[in-house]
């Protein structure tokens, strides 16, 4: 049964999470994501879940990765700094192909920052901070609400891609509070783990089925199972040629981007026939969505598009959406990031960077004066 | 049907409350759909309090997350009303505590928008007929909802049931009631 309460985005990830089979937490306090934590260390163990703190992050993020392959559904939450402790554990769970959900609160850094407040400069940090050849999916929420939904579908994309996947939001929308509607567990579609096919004997925890995503098999199930952080071929050995690699790296990321239908969304709001389009995500396209209403009720053609998933960069979603526009305008409470993601993919198109710092966010009267001097 | 509603005051106070009492009852027990964020200072006591709660009837007039241009704004001490009084619209419906806020102060801030504005001593009723200061948040909030009409009470009720700490939930309705009753 659904029902309806009145929760910051924080709390609607972890009833978001719980709603999608969340099993295992484990964490380390930090601003702004604590609050998380500390409502789940309450409410899974009621529901038969396990929450633990460890000592760090490193440790947090090890034992989701053990608790994954144990056959939990397993998540972890940190900002910023924390997040610069796991992305060891993020490559290693990357290269094992371990479903897990990261949730990523961002604040003001570099360092340590301002804990409290927020900014949207980690939008790379999520996406290229581990070593070495990968793709990760990057979900990015702008209200409790779609807090909730996408728990879950962060979820079912770690479970249907066999991939770590990260939920990105921040200060300001963790602490907002809306009305969500918290739907049971039975009245959302839940992705789940592809059991092995084959007898033990035959089985490869590597070997890739047609989207490219390998089977799993979990601890004490009767099969041999090797995690394996070297570069490995289907059975999981370490092989360092070329060939191995080249095919095991090609195959980690394509799996990702070949399977964007799995997690590319797209909010577009008067984008058909718009002269001017704003790209936002966040809390800050709250923001951007007020200039847009408010610069329509002027009589200017503008539309709003707003990506739920940062990464992998939907480049035709948004190449579509744009197809009428004169100049697209990239707000971002940063000094320019996704913008020049922007830029690589309308080569043809004027494209400004609306750069709003803002450790509240961006109000709509400072973007609409940076958007007017080019209209 | 869309309002923003700003409630400020000093630490201690019980903005928060108020404002999580509001968010509370337009959300879970009068199906409006409410943004609500808040600031406050590091202080326990005496420092900023602030609260904001957008309500509106559709999803899609919610944006910014944080009040713009109030049409309904509750200030409990001279020195928010002053910090605060620029997010304030013209033919805004302003409530303030007079135990704090002298009309002077209002005359002043308010330039050449015309206020509907509500003087009532909030605190000062809440300790000469509940006995103690400390709801006098509750007064005002009924007072409030008594002229807005933005809730119907009964929501309010049964957030307080819902939020407060079960031995204040009679006092608090009590002052609410009184509240509602002010005129």
């Amino acid at each position: 049964m659904s029902r309806c309460e009145y929760i910051p985005a924080n709390i609607a990830i972890a009833e978001g999470a719980m709603a999608a089979g969340l099993s295992f937490f484990a964490g380390y306090p930090i601003t702004p994501a604590s609050d998380l934590f500390e409502y789940l260390a309450e409410k899974l163990p009621e529901r038969g879940g396990v929450v633990v703190q460890f000592e760090d992050e490193i440790g947090s993020i090890n034992a989701v990765i053990g608790a994954a392959w144990a056959g939990a559904k397993a998540m972890t939450a940190t900002s910023g700094p924390g997040f610069s402790l796991m992305v060891e554990g993020l490559g290693l769970a990357i290269m094992t192909e371990t479903p897990l959900v990261l949730v990523d609160v961002m604040r003001a850094g570099p360092s340590t920052g301002v804990p409290t407040k927020t900014t949207q400069s980690d939008v790379y940090q999520v996406r290229f901070a581990a070593h070495g050849e990968y793709s990760v999916p990057v979900l990015v929420p702008w209200s409790a609400q779609e807090a909730f939904d996408l728990a879950v579908k962060a979820f079912n994309i770690a479970e249907a891609l066999r991939t770590p996947v990260i939920l990105l939001t921040d200060a300001a929308l963790a602490h907002t509070w809306e009305r969500v509607e918290i739907k049971g567990h039975d009245e959302i579609e839940i992705v789940k783990r592809r059991p092995p096919c084959n007898p033990p004997e035959k089985f490869k925890l590597y070997e890739p089925c047609k989207d490219l995503a390998p089977r799993m098999a979990y601890f004490g199930e009767g099969y041999g199972i090797l995690v394996e952080s070297l570069a490995h071929d289907e059975e999981g050995y370490y092989s360092p040629n070329t060939e191995a690699y080249e095919r095991l790296v090609r195959r980690l990321v394509a799996k990702i981007e070949r399977n964007s239908h799995l997690i590319a969304d797209n909010e577009e709001y008067l984008t058909r026939g718009a002269e001017y389009v704003i790209y936002a995500y966040g809390s800050t396209a709250r923001s951007a969505y007020a200039v847009v209403k408010e610069l329509r009720r002027e009589g200017l053609r503008v539309g709003l598009f707003r990506p739920r998933a940062l990464w992998p960069f939907d480049a035709e979603g948004l190449k579509k959406a744009t197809e009428s526009a004169k100049k697209v305008f990239v707000v971002e409470n940063n000094l320019g990031k996704m913008v020049r993601e922007v830029e690589r993919v309308l080569k043809n198109k004027e494209v400004i960077p609306i750069n709003v710092i803002d450790l509240e966010v961006p109000p709509p009267d400072k973007i609409s004066e940076e958007i007017r001097r080019w209209l | 049907m869309r309002h923003e509603v700003l409630i400020a005051g000093r630490g201690g106070q019980g903005i928060l409350l108020l404002g999580h009492v509001l968010g509370l009852a337009a959300a879970k027990y009068a199906n409006l759909y409410v943004t609500g964020t808040e600031s406050y200072g590091a202080e326990t006591r005496g420092g900023d309090s602030r609260a904001d709660i957008i309500l509106c009837d559709e999803a899609e007039e919610l944006d910014y997350v944080k009040v713009r241009h109030a049409d309904i704004a509750l200030f409990m001490y001279a020195e928010q009303l002053r910090r605060y009084s620029h997010l304030v619209n013209n033919r805004a419906i302003v409530f303030v505590d007079s135990s704090f806020i002298a009309r002077e102060d209002v005359e002043e801030v308010k330039g050449n928008r015309q206020w509907l504005v509500n003087h009532k001593p909030y605190t000062n009723i809440a300790r000469e007929e509940l006995g103690t200061h400390r709801v006098a948040n509750m007064v005002a909030l009924g007072h409030l909802i008594g002229v807005t009409k933005v809730v119907p009470p009964e929501a309010i009720e049964n957030a307080i049931r819902e939020l407060v700490r079960p031995k204040w939930i009679e006092l608090d309705i009590k002052a609410f009631r009184l509240g509602l009753s002010l005129r």
